[in-house]
């Protein structure tokens, strides 16, 4: 077996042992565990877009909150079954991101970055306005939990099982997409687009389907959201929350897939403890970005080779 | 916003259209800091909408214990402009060349200042009073109705500013120095010029300007917790429309977002934020980098 096999056995096997073996199960695997798979998903997302585009984007709470607000209204005030919004929910998230996709793939950089970071305050403006659909600053409160086969998830261990089970796949299905020739272009892509293009290739479709794939996940994590927290509101979607996501990315390190997992963790467990020590996490959360972001831009699965870097041009000098 | 008088449809159309194109002299003076920075130095400030937010405080404070609007909007505009220079110096000066690593940190920045905006003045909203001589109604003319005169005097500011920066920028010693600099920046020190100091002195003026603004929004709208986002929002909509980096492309932009935005919120409150969204994407479904903005 492989080293890396190795790690993620011994990954999934600790996943799936955590409610029976963390300290204060009813706290920890709500707060910590689902909570963390939830980030993740979403943060994964994002890792997915940068890793195989070079692209940061902020527009994944977009389509969560496409999703989530679709999922809630018509669950609580139409009484559609989940069986069909949640469906109809991620097929409307994944179709704003054609949208979406097809202006901000024609922007790169900070501007793609800007662009999407508007595209999400976009939506925080509308949810707030817009009274009449979103019930404005409220939000959507008491959605009711799913019942699956008779299973009813308002309780922690089904949802976080649920969770698990939607995480190892879609992390499962990134790194397939990334092995098929579709994904070893997108790479191509990302490092020299001009020298595809001249090749023969014609990018801005790629670009597309890996964008849209990523708004596919989000969009999921919407769903995951609006199960998880039972309500949704326009702070569900707001500058906080998004630069939150951007924490997670960054601290577990943005060009790898697991760091969004890693960050998801770090950031959930960090902030349910240090909520017992200062009223102001937010503020610690921000200072704990700006330091990683200082000192190791790659995030913490990047500190190994960062520090190897270091040493090979010590060696050298 | 509400509109003064109101009632009959063309009043409401001509105040709609004022309250329009004064909110675009607010937005320029918003946008003008941050469009600064990033068309001389490639550095793009995430925290300016904190940095607006911050301005109202401190300005409200001032204006509220001096009880001069003055003295506020001095306090405002000066201590923005010593505290972005530090948040360069300190946080962003290593990375300038970096630019998405730069935005990064300029948005952890904006938490942690939300943060302690939050714990120090509370969730309320504020507003700073209006000056007194200058807290009259002017009549506007062929029709019977009258404006506050304070709105009018934020669009002659705005468009003061507009042609100062740009005489700044394009026709003094200065202006070329700053041109200069960012193009080469080896060249102009070969030249015995400190590049480093232009550049502090750039991010000094582009914060005084965000300061400026928001001492006058927190005297023409109600300002608090959730504003740094809402004027984050307004700056991103302006220069992404306008273009980033050219003064004019901030100035249309502004009109565009202020003067189309306060008509959607008259006419169609509920799909406001959706009518502003698609001009957004169908400017930029023809023009990525802006109306006047250059190619990236």
């Amino acid at each position: 077996m492989s080293r890396i096999r190795i790690v993620y056995t011994v990954v999934i096997a600790f996943a799936l042992a955590f409610p029976y073996i963390t300290p204060d199960p009813d706290f920890w695997v709500s707060s910590g565990g689902a909570r963390a798979l939830w980030l993740g998903v979403t943060a994964l997302s994002m890792s997915f877009l940068n890793r195989n585009l070079g692209l940061m984007s902020l527009g994944q709470l977009f389509f969560s909150g496409v999703t989530g607000y679709i999922v809630a209204i018509s669950s609580v005030y139409h009484n559609v079954k989940f069986g069909t919004s949640v469906p109809l929910g991620i097929l409307a998230g994944t179709l704003s991101g054609v949208i979406i996709g097809y202006i901000a793939l024609k922007t790169k950089g900070v501007y793609f970055f800007m662009l999407t970071l508007a595209v999400t305050l976009g939506l925080y403006s509308f949810a707030n306005q817009a009274q009449e659909i979103t019930h404005g600053h409220t939000g959507i409160n008491s959605i009711p939990s799913p019942i699956i086969l008779g299973m009813d998830f308002a309780y922690t261990k089904p949802l976080y099982y649920l969770f698990l089970a939607i995480a190892v796949f879609l992390f499962a299905a990134c790194k397939f997409l990334e092995s098929t020739s579709f994904g070893i272009a997108l790479k191509g892509v990302r490092d020299n687009e001009d020298r595809m293009i001249s090749m023969g290739y014609r990018t801005m479709p790629l670009k597309m389907i890996a964008f849209v794939f990523s708004s596919f996940i989000a969009s999921i994590s919407g769903v995951m959201g609006v199960f998880y927290v039972t309500n949704i509101s326009p702070d569900s979607v707001g500058l906080l929350r998004s630069i939150d996501l951007l924490v997670i990315v960054v601290v577990g390190g943005a060009t790898y897939l697991g760091g969004a997992f890693v960050g998801a963790v770090l950031i959930a467990v960090f902030e349910a403890i240090i909520q017992d020590f200062t009223q102001y996490y937010v503020a610690a959360t921000g200072i704990l970005f700006i330091v990683v972001l200082m000192l190791a831009p790659q995030g913490l699965m990047g500190i190994t080779a960062q520090l190897r870097a270091r040493r090979t041009i010590k060696a050298n000098s | 916003m509400e509109y003064p008088g109101g009632g009959v449809s063309m009043t409401q159309f001509i105040f709609t259209f004022l309250n329009g194109i004064t909110l675009a002299g607010l937005y320029f003076l918003v946008a003008s800091g941050l469009t600064l920075i990033f068309g001389l130095m490639r550095v793009i400030n995430l925290a300016h909408g904190a940095f607006y937010l911050l301005a109202g405080y401190v300005s409200w404070t001032i204006a509220d214990k001096t009880d001069n609007w003055f003295y506020g909007a001095l306090a405002g505009s000066l201590t923005l402009g010593v505290f972005g220079t530090l948040v360069y110096v300190l946080l962003l000066r290593k990375f300038q060349y970096e630019e998405l690593r730069v935005a990064l940190i300029t948005l952890g920045v904006s938490l942690v200042l939300a943060q302690a905006m939050l714990a120090i003045f509370g969730g309320e909203y504020y507003q700073t009073n209006i000056p007194k001589n200058l807290s009259k109604s002017v009549p506007i003319p062929g029709f019977e109705l009258s404006y506050p005169f304070f709105r009018i005097f934020v669009l002659i500011l705005a468009i003061l500013v507009a042609v100062g920066l740009w005489i700044f920028i394009s026709k003094t010693r200065y202006g070329a120095i700053i041109r200069a600099g960012v193009d080469d920046t080896s060249m102009v020190s070969a030249l015995g010029i400190n590049v480093q100091a232009v550049f502090i002195w750039i991010f000094f003026l582009g914060s005084v300007l965000v300061g400026f603004a928001g001492a006058v929004g927190a005297t023409t709208n109600s300002f608090g917790m959730g504003t740094d986002g809402d004027y984050l929002l307004f700056s991103l909509q302006v220069v992404i429309i306008g273009g980033l980096g050219s003064i004019g492309g901030v100035a249309i932009g502004s009109f565009l977002v202020g003067v189309i935005g306060q008509f959607a919120t008259g006419y169609f409150p509920t799909y406001a934020g959706i009518i502003t969204f698609t001009m957004l994407i169908l400017v930029l479904a023809f023009r990525p980098q802006g109306i006047l903005g250059r190619k990236q």
